[in-house]
């Protein structure tokens, strides 16, 4: 039944993609409009945590965003973004730093230009960082980083690929970062071959005309690269208050395949319904007050597959963690018929439905943009109709293979170790 | 601009802007610096700078930690010599090369980011 219903839906007729993709004065310029009411522009720089050449540094950057520029002051941004309506933010993944902003149709001129002046023309003064930019990011720290869940994802990615996806997203608690290194990786960051510009809401033509006039003069030197990623996994154990947490998990090395995604999706706890316990085979074992959430974060050369488990008591959360073992392990020997079309239909869902909204269409198809492959939700979403039995028993079973990643935040006393969780 | 403090009316731009005009005062304004005698306490120019105001203690944190710790030693230096009744010993005395401005720049951008700020909070704005 499953695979009539399958082969028939149609998710590809949502027209969710970047038509083309321009390659103005060399940044390449995509824009899609579907006739909001608002416009947003992104500029996706190639300046994540993992091209950064000292700890730190690219949240140092990051929080640079909309400070002066040759062109205005930080007030004068923030003063005439207020003006016209618009909402400045930016977003630091561990491969991409986005520059967002969302304003009403009709002042794109004013907004591209304040993006633009920002790559262009930063000043960096030590001031602004004295005074703006390390209070931030020290509070930044300390939010993120008191909250467990974060906490151990980020030393999960520690584990699983130390250098490059490793380096934290989150400067040191007592950075010995200066204006000056951030300045250095600004101008090796912001060249033409790094910059993709996505815009949502806007033409393409008035995108690009306003691209060749601001970004024209940017320097066309070497775009950033970094080490391909491997995948190592270990074990680390980090005392601390909060919720008892733990991550399991794998990762591998290579472009993210539709197979892990199916596998994530197959033994994914969370619901389909609201306040039921769906068909997950960890469900069971979940006791009320603990919870089991599926990670699958896919990045250009890595994928990191997992669980993140946290409750007030440490055998709960115990509990779950075998649980979650062990249907991993089930799960890797291959799925069957309807089980295996139920995971990649999952799958597939949630990849669709990550596109619906702008941060994420900007997220899963603008490092494609920035890439120069196809920038659609169709390609996006056609690995999964080719998801094999074969195919995803053997990738669950490398995958399987390899090291576990296992973090512990917590009592250390009472959360299991590794093995007794049956890894 | 304020008549008395860091920003007060000044012709030295005029001056400077005319090769002739420099060239005549340029002597008159070294026998005048050295004749003030804060050199001779070992003190800067900028060291004299009226500092209880809002704007000259924000450029003040907009030193570098090295300048600040000059400036500092050269209060204490100067106070000293004060409380002894007598100018510093020859060698230790500020040479007219030293004498920058080291906190005028500072000084200058605090005063045009509080204008801006000013100029915002009092902005009017029309339609196009």
């Amino acid at each position: 039944m499953l695979a009539t219903r399958a082969s028939t839906r149609n998710v590809q007729r949502i027209a969710r993609s970047f038509a083309t993709v321009v390659d103005s004065a060399g940044v390449k310029v995509a824009a899609v409009d579907l006739n909001q009411p608002t416009s947003s522009v992104t500029f996706l720089v190639k300046a994540g945590s993992r091209f950064e050449p000292k700890a730190g540094v690219a949240h140092g950057l990051k929080n640079f965003a909309f400070k002066s520029t040759a062109k205005r002051s930080a007030l004068g941004t923030v003063r005439e973004s207020e003006l016209y309506g618009g909402v400045l933010s930016t977003n630091l993944s561990r491969e991409y730093l986005a520059l967002t902003a969302d304003f009403l149709r009709g002042d794109e001129e004013y907004f591209v230009d304040v993006l633009s002046s920002f790559i262009t023309s930063a000043r960096f003064t030590r001031h602004e960082y004295d005074e703006y930019v390390k209070p931030i990011i020290e509070s930044e720290i300390h939010t993120n980083l008191s909250d467990p869940a974060v906490r151990a994802l980020e030393l999960a990615h520690a584990l699983a690929f130390r250098n490059g996806l490793g380096s934290s997203l989150f400067a040191s608690e007592h950075p010995s970062l200066t204006v000056e290194d951030i300045k250095a990786f600004s101008q090796s960051a912001f060249t033409k071959g790094n910059i993709a510009v996505l815009g949502s809401g806007i033409s393409q033509e008035v995108l690009t005309k306003l691209v060749d006039q601001s970004l024209s003069k940017l320097s066309s030197s070497a775009s950033s690269s970094s080490t391909p990623s491997s995948y190592f996994g270990g074990e680390t154990r980090i005392p601390s208050h909060g919720l008892q947490t733990i991550f399991v998990g794998f990762g591998a090395a290579g472009t993210p395949s539709a197979e892990l995604a199916a596998l994530s999706a197959y033994v994914s706890p969370t619901p389909s319904v609201k306040w039921s316990q769906g068909l997950s085979p960890i469900a069971p074992s979940i006791a009320p007050g603990t919870s089991v959430q599926n990670i699958y974060i896919p990045y250009s050369d890595a994928t990191l597959v997992g669980f993140l488990i946290q409750g007030h008591e440490s055998a709960s959360v115990k509990a779950a963690g075998k649980a979650a073992v062990s249907a991993l392990k089930t799960a890797s020997a291959g799925l069957k018929g309807d089980d295996l079309k139920k995971a990649v239909a999952k799958a597939k869902f949630t990849a669709a439905s990550a596109i619906e909204n702008r941060e994420g269409m900007i997220s899963m198809l603008g490092p494609k943009v920035l890439a120069g492959s196809q920038a659609s939700g169709e390609a996006n979403l056609s690995p999964f109709d080719k998801v094999s039995e074969s195919a995803f028993a053997k990738a669950a079973s490398t995958l399987l293979k390899a090291k576990p990643t296992y973090v512990c935040v917590g009592d250390i006393s009472s959360l299991p170790y590794a093995d007794e969780l049956g890894l | 601009m304020p008549v008395y403090g860091p920003l007060s009316y000044s012709l030295a731009s005029n001056i400077l802007a005319s090769k002739a005009l420099t060239r005549w005062f340029t002597p008159f304004a070294n026998w005048y610096a050295n004749l003030a005698g804060y050199r001779k306490y070992g003190l800067k120019y900028d060291d004299l700078l009226i500092e209880e105001r809002d704007d000259v203690q924000r450029a003040i944190t907009r030193l570098t930690p090295r300048e600040t710790y000059d400036r500092n030693f050269r209060f204490k230096r100067a106070s000293q010599a004060s409380v002894l009744h007598a100018p510093l010993p020859k060698e230790q005395w500020v040479k007219p090369e030293e004498d920058v401005r080291y906190l005028l720049p500072h000084v200058i951008e605090v005063v045009k980011e509080d204008t801006e700020r000013q100029m915002w909070d009092t902005v009017a704005v029309g339609r196009k």
